[in-house]
């Protein structure tokens, strides 16, 4: 019998994106801001910020960076709803509200802290509300600084959900 | 006996002089002084098209404000 494990997460690397082989929005995105000008890259967001999720630089190594920004086409707010990416109210940072991804997801976002844009495939089981989903998604997390001066930077996240399957 | 209540005219607040539900002037200058400045200036003329948050309507001034809101908590944790 076939089995195969409850989660994947594997960093591809962008050598992929580069080597035509990652999803169309991924690629445009990628190239539009790693061929931004010094100081153009908030021009370079601007097509793709519907797609994108917003996350600062705070992260440690079983804890990704809270999230201020859930664009209105994105795949987080397509998987977790409308309510988790926009609270009207908000006592907390906001963060992906399965706890085992959150952990999980970590690392991706060290790496594009620390070296270079991650890109990479994850398939799990996600938690949304009442409802657990199998999941799988190609993302690419690079950071940006606002501007030349900033002294802080951003994560920008896009992910591009290849298939969505309830499991209960 | 029938009875009608009205309320005077003078309570009517038109809704495009609604107020905000945050005071946007308070958390501009929290972002302000949390170095946060071009992350609103950017979200707002990227996202919003907008240079000033006063030029939103009142849904989205508060939609912008929560994303504002959760900004500041984001790079205070």
């Amino acid at each position: 019998m076939l089995t195969r494990p409850k989660s994947v997460f594997s960093e591809i690397g962008t050598r992929a994106i580069e080597n035509g082989l990652a999803d169309p929005t991924i690629s445009a995105f990628y190239e539009a801001i790693m061929s931004a000008p010094a100081g153009k890259t908030q021009e370079a967001l601007k097509e793709f910020l519907p797609q994108l999720s917003l996350c600062s630089d705070k992260v440690s190594p079983l804890v990704p960076p809270p999230i201020f920004y859930v664009g209105r086409d994105s795949g987080q707010r397509h998987l977790f709803g409308d309510d988790w990416a926009s609270p009207e109210t908000s006592t907390t940072p906001l963060r992906t509200p399965d706890p085992d991804l959150e952990r999980i997801s970590a690392e991706a976002y060290m790496r594009a802290l620390n070296d270079e844009p991650y890109y990479g495939y994850a398939r799990t089981v996600v938690q949304a509300g009442s409802q657990s989903y199998e999941v799988a998604f190609e993302r690419l997390i690079v950071t940006l600084r606002p501007s030349p001066v900033a002294d802080y930077r951003i994560c920008a996240y896009l992910g591009i959900i290849q298939d969505l399957q309830k499991t209960t | 006996m029938h009875r009608t209540h009205y309320r005077p005219l003078e309570t009517y607040v038109p809704e495009h002089i609604q107020p905000c539900s945050k005071p946007a002037s308070d958390l501009k200058a929290a972002i302000e002084a949390a170095n946060l400045g071009d992350m609103w200036s950017m979200i707002l003329t990227l996202d919003y098209g907008v240079s000033e948050v006063e030029e939103l309507s009142v849904e989205k001034q508060d939609e912008f404000l929560n994303v504002m809101a959760l900004l500041l908590k984001a790079y205070q944790s």
